[in-house]
């Protein structure tokens, strides 16, 4: 159990120092002591773009197991109760209205991810508050959001604005700098870290609400401390880079091959799966083309191909459930 | 002791016990009663996952709703009648989560957490599965792994919902004599639905019939009579001595119901 998440571990600090060698510029690493050139590009262009790629990949990564856990759901992902759509939006509004910069963009789609889940939840609590009622509110207020997002984009100039938003929505982590991760990394790794740390209670959580309940714990008031968390985690993550598609649904997965299902190591590998998964992707974006290449186009390509993988491997297991 | 006092529950405007007043002194408790009936209800409204609009529930004179849902858990535990569990979760991690109330939820279940939970499935005979994914396991070693669940949370009173339904005729038996046996070693109190009046005559020391949410009867396993079942299913049936021990068997076939 732990030896998994050592090896993963040991793997992710390795990818890591590979990552800062990845580059259109090719130097050996030891030479950004020397050359103040080279030390920008390592330790102000590579280093913050590498930090913003695993972090957001740990934070999508762990509000996917999260959200498969609370709707004790495989497919669940960090879009379930319309975050990402409303970030999404969010995001699009801010382009369309203000003169572009990134802090407005960042910020609106941060605030209106987190209202699009504040709405799911209360919606879910007119209907009865159940898993079930969540997940139809996610789907409703997902709803809304892209139909909003659809409006801004007919809307949008086709020369300036349209592409903007039609990059944004495609993901990228070209051009993040420090001070891009300083408003998002905390919150992410805070995220994280409670969700880590309180990663006992997701298995319980995964039982239905009356035997969780039975077994001591107040399920409506973790399953808030867990969806609260995730969210946080999703929205930071996608203010920084916009939206990365799969990373969220695929990493449990993956994890869940390696590290079993229960949480106590589930979570842990997940995150490391996450952050790997993305920094990979994000190292293949940003070197496989002289131009670069959006990063949800990678991780798609990436995804789907490891996810049915996956589901072969799972074949006989699922079969018996 | 198991005092339940003048319990009231309503779904929506439907009231689905009304008054329902029991106590259960020792060993194993068991509710008969017709579908609809509330023998479900009854059990959720003890286990704390329904809230009675009235009445009030003792534990050994310790008020149940008074408790915050970790202390109430420390004292009653809750086997429900359908497996809700998802994931291929190992046997004993699935055994480990009736640990819970004692758990920190920032922290992780101790060795001697998992001591406790091995035991438990070593009181049931079913260590061997320790390791096993529970969704591969068959129905009667499920309905065992979630008593043994029950045992590790170390509550005095266990309440079983159906704890036979879904069963084969011999699990059914193996799954009541493990409970009948755990609840006497272990000086425990068992509060079981039931649907077949014969594993309640064989394994039950008290009997509580209800219908239409009342009590109509209660008593020893001896209440169980011609009578009293005719009135409780509104059914004819006969009682047959099989070896020394009575079997209750249909006396109308399905052609006159009522």
């Amino acid at each position: 159990m732990s030896r998994t998440i050592l090896f993963l571990a040991l793997t992710f600090i390795a990818l890591f120092v590979v990552s800062l060698q990845v580059g259109r510029m090719l130097f050996p690493i030891w030479s950004a002591v020397s050359s103040p050139v080279y030390r920008t590009i390592v330790v102000d262009v590579r280093l913050p773009r590498i930090l913003a790629a695993s972090l957001a990949g740990a934070s999508l990564a762990l509000a996917g197991a999260v959200f498969q856990n609370v709707f004790r759901n495989y497919l669940a992902g960090p879009g379930i109760l319309g975050t990402t759509s409303g970030a999404a939006f969010g995001a699009a509004v801010a382009i369309l209205l203000a003169p572009l910069t990134t802090v407005t963009v960042q910020l609106s789609s941060f605030s209106l991810g987190l209202a699009a889940t504040m709405l799911s939840c209360s919606l879910a609590r007119l209907v009865g508050e159940s898993t079930l009622a969540l997940v139809l509110s996610g789907m409703v207020v997902s709803a809304l959001f892209s139909a909003g997002l659809g409006v801004i984009k007919y809307v949008a100039d086709p020369y300036n604005k349209l592409p903007a938003i039609v990059y944004w929505l495609l993901g990228s982590f070209s051009g993040v700098r420090w001070c891009d991760l300083a408003s998002s990394a905390p919150l992410m790794v805070l995220s994280a870290l409670l969700i880590v740390s309180a990663r006992w209670v997701l298995n319980v959580l995964s039982l239905s609400d009356e035997e969780a309940q039975s077994l001591g714990l107040s399920v409506r008031r973790w399953r808030m401390f867990f969806v609260a968390l995730a969210t946080l985690g999703t929205s930071a993550s996608v203010s920084i880079a916009g939206m990365i598609a799969w990373i969220g649904v695929l990493s449990p997965h993956i994890a869940r091959l390696v590290a079993g299902h229960d949480a106590r190591s589930l979570v842990p590998s997940t995150a490391l799966v996450g952050a790997l998964l993305l920094l990979a992707c994000d190292d293949i974006a940003r070197s496989v083309s002289p131009a670069e290449i959006p990063i949800s186009i990678v991780t798609h390509v990436v995804g789907a191909p490891t996810l049915f993988a996956i589901l072969m491997r799972r074949r006989m297991y699922l079969a018996k459930d | 002791m198991l005092r339940i006092e003048d319990l009231w529950m309503l779904y929506g405007r439907k009231a689905v016990l009304k008054g329902v007043s029991l106590e259960l002194e020792d060993g194993v408790g068991c509710v008969l009663g017709p579908n609809g009936a509330g023998k479900t209800t009854l059990i959720k409204c003890v286990a704390g996952i329904l809230t009675p609009l009235r009445g009030r529930v003792y534990l050994d004179g310790v008020e149940l709703s008074a408790l915050s849902p970790r202390e109430r858990a420390k004292l009653v535990s809750y086997v429900p009648q359908e497996i809700s569990i998802k994931f291929p979760y190992r046997t004993l991690d699935i055994v480990l989560m009736g640990r819970n109330p004692y758990i920190s939820p920032f922290a992780t279940p101790s060795r001697r957490d998992e001591e406790i939970a091995l035991e438990a499935l070593r009181v049931l005979g079913i260590e061997h599965l320790a390791q096993s994914p529970f969704t591969s396991l068959s129905g009667g070693e499920k309905r065992l792994v979630l008593i043994a669940r029950a045992l590790a949370q170390g509550a005095r009173l266990l309440l079983l919902d159906e704890p036979t339904s879904f069963l084969d005729f011999r699990n059914r038996i193996q799954v009541m004599s493990v409970i009948r046996e755990v609840v006497e070693k272990t000086r425990r109190l068992a509060l079981i639905t039931l649907h077949d009046p014969n594993l309640a005559s064989m394994f039950c020391d008290r009997v509580f019939m209800l219908k239409n949410g009342t009590i109509i009867a209660s008593g020893g396993r001896d209440i169980i009579n011609r009578e009293t079942l005719k009135r409780l299913y509104e059914m004819d049936v006969e009682i047959v001595n099989v070896g020394g021990y009575p079997i209750i068997v249909p006396r109308t076939t399905l052609d006159s119901p009522s």
